[in-house]
């Protein structure tokens, strides 16, 4: 993401929190005037603290935005007054007849967030909107699983457990997809030791120790969900490279404009993430994906964190309480066997 | 882990005792010249990657040599030998208690909770085979296991009340000297102690106490206490050695999908 890109968004947040009635972020300008940032005992720039996601930016940008990367008055607006009626529909005790029957969690889990005026997480491609697929990924896509595809949110097919997608699995939600906001448990903790930060995340329970002394990665055959990471300081922005990811993982969602089948990459995937403590009380978090297998281009979302160290971290038993993977395949083989009722 | 066993540990074993190289030396009988470096809180520093040395996620009991759940596997799934960790090797089960330790001993291939790729609760969590990295920062201390991702964060302010139950609990640390002390509540006793089969209820409290012996090992006791299931109190102990390859580095063991076929292969589409 270029300089241009975050002076912009800045500029956006600022004007949003204006609007919502906040004190203004400061820019990275103002930053430096107003604002020293902080340092850990050792000297490292401390971002430790709970930085919650904020769900209501979807990933890609509606196409009548063009490269706009933030939201008009009026499209602000617009957006506040959805997500209020998703708020409220979440408060409703029963669903609406005409409502589909989902086996989501119970709407009074959901953390809609407060909304924003940034157009989108991704930020590069300066559309906002990821970048075509390789030829080579369109064609795996599309025979997959001989013909089936990459594994979905559920579509009524439950073969095998491998028919789900990873998220279903509780197996994991990757890098980014452990940090783009979703809507329930987006708990992020950020703790450092001399030598290491850790990221901890709610979502599955993943804690990424990430080592600071630029060691080489891993052996190339070692593979991994959450990949092989190194990260470094540059200024006060802690920059994380990415390797030895599995193929069998996928960017993840933020449940608005990717959701489902999640971006599935190839092992050539790598990962930079460059994360900003902006100010006392926001983060911003920019992760560049580049996979050329998969990807034409690389491309880059931000998401924009806030500090709440009264946020609590509830223990995401995914896998333990994972009832549903039973019952979805259950459920598949009594219908197959005519026993089951729709 | 032949690496791990530097001669280090083989001089402290010996120095600890002659008599029992599992049983680590009991509170107080460290060495009293050593005095651990300081972390950036000014504590004992903890930090490191550290892993028990012994069988006692087999069983934390003294077991002979014995074929394991699986005679599939050959040699490969047998129980090896070794000497327990629990201090006076009886667990002291009310008699509903035992017949249930029985029970999930003779089920042990389907019902441990690690066959599962489950969380592994503590105290269990400290002594699997695998290693585990102790995150020491001036936020408070994190708990981070290689097996299921698991990990665990100690709150080192003001105490917290446990919410709902969990799999790895509660956690609430203090400095006593240069121990760490963890109170760990909120535990919902699904996980067992070991594969075989020895087990608590949510009543299930532990006390832990990490303590530096030396550069190169923490010795690990944990008061274990459940009016449910034992009659009294009772206490495990052991060293943990720290990792010294140059490389030393968590890897994740993510095995949800090592248990799936376990789990749901009757499900299937046939």
């Amino acid at each position: 993401m270029s300089h241009r890109f975050l002076a912009g968004s800045v500029a956006a947040l600022a004007l949003v929190s204006v609007a919502a009635g906040q004190a203004p972020p400061s820019t990275a300008k103002a930053g430096t005037k107003n604002w020293t940032a902080p340092k850990t005992p050792w000297g490292d720039p401390d971002i430790q603290g709970i930085w919650p996601g904020n769900m209501g930016v979807p990933m890609q940008r509606p196409k009548t935005l063009g490269d706009r990367t933030s939201l008009s008055d009026e499209e602000y607006a617009k957006r506040v007054t959805q997500a209020q009626k998703a708020a409220a529909a979440d408060n409703e005790e029963r669903a609406p007849k005409d409502a589909k029957v989902g086996i989501g969690p119970p709407s009074y889990w959901t953390e809609r967030g407060k909304p924003t005026r940034q157009a989108s997480l991704i930020v590069d491609p300066p559309d906002g909107r990821l970048p075509p697929l390789t030829p080579e990924a369109e064609k795996l896509r599309k025979e997959f699983r001989g013909g089936r595809g990459v594994p979905a949110e559920w579509a009524g097919q439950a073969d095998t457990y491998e028919d789900l997608n990873l998220y279903y699995r509780c197996i994991t939600r990757g890098v980014t997809g452990s940090i783009i906001p979703v809507v329930y448990n987006n708990g992020n903790q950020i703790l450092q030791a001399p030598g290491y930060v850790v990221i901890r995340n709610e979502m599955i329970h993943e804690a990424r120790v990430i080592p600071l002394d630029k060691s080489p990665h891993v052996g190339a055959s070692i593979r991994e969900y959450m990949g092989d990471s190194r990260g470094h300081w540059e200024g006060n922005t802690l920059v994380i490279e990415t390797t030895n990811f599995t193929d069998k993982t996928s960017i993840g969602s933020n449940g608005v404009g990717y959701n489902g089948e999640g971006g599935k990459h190839s092992e050539a995937l790598k990962t930079i993430e460059r994360i900003t403590r902006v100010d006392e009380n926001t983060l911003h978090y920019e992760a560049t994906v580049d996979d050329p297998k998969t990807w034409t281009k690389p491309w880059t979302m931000l998401i924009e964190l806030k500090k709440d160290d009264n946020y609590q971290f509830l223990e995401y038993a995914c896998h333990e309480g994972n009832y549903a993977m039973k019952d979805i395949l259950a459920g598949a083989r009594a219908d197959e066997a005519g026993k089951g009722s729709r | 882990m032949r690496s791990v066993i530097g001669s280090a540990v083989i001089v402290t074993a010996a120095a600890v005792t002659v008599f029992s190289l599992a049983v680590p030396p009991a509170k107080g009988q460290a060495p009293q010249a050593y005095r651990a470096p300081r972390a950036a809180d000014g504590h004992a520093d903890l930090n490191g990657i550290w892993q028990a040395v012994n069988t006692a996620n087999w069983d934390v009991q003294d077991h002979s040599a014995q074929a394991g759940p699986m005679w599939e596997m050959g040699a490969i799934g047998a129980e090896p030998p070794g000497q327990g960790v629990v201090e006076g090797n009886d667990i002291p089960y009310l008699p509903v208690a035992l017949e249930k330790k029985k029970a999930n001993f003779a089920n042990r291939r389907t019902n441990d909770p690690e066959a599962k790729c489950y969380m592994p609760g503590i105290p269990r969590a400290n002594y699997m085979p695998y290693p585990f990295q102790i995150i020491q920062s001036p936020q408070g201390i994190l708990f981070v296991y290689s097996y299921a991702s698991s990990n665990r964060f100690v709150n080192m302010g003001k105490p917290m009340e446990a919410g709902s139950d969990t799999w790895m609990g509660t956690n609430n640390g203090h400095w006593e000297g240069d121990t760490l002390v963890i109170d760990v509540t909120g535990l919902n006793g699904l996980a067992w102690f070991d594969r075989a089969g020895n087990f608590a209820s949510d009543k299930l409290h532990v006390v832990e106490r990490f303590t530096r012996l030396d550069p190169y090992h923490l010795n690990y006791e944990a008061t274990i206490e459940d009016p449910s299931v034992f009659s009294k109190p009772w206490k495990i102990s052991m060293p943990l050695y720290r990792h010294v390859e140059k490389n030393a580095q968590l890897l994740d063991f993510k095995c949800v999908e090592f248990a799936e076929e376990l789990l749901y292969g009757q499900y299937k589409k046939k």
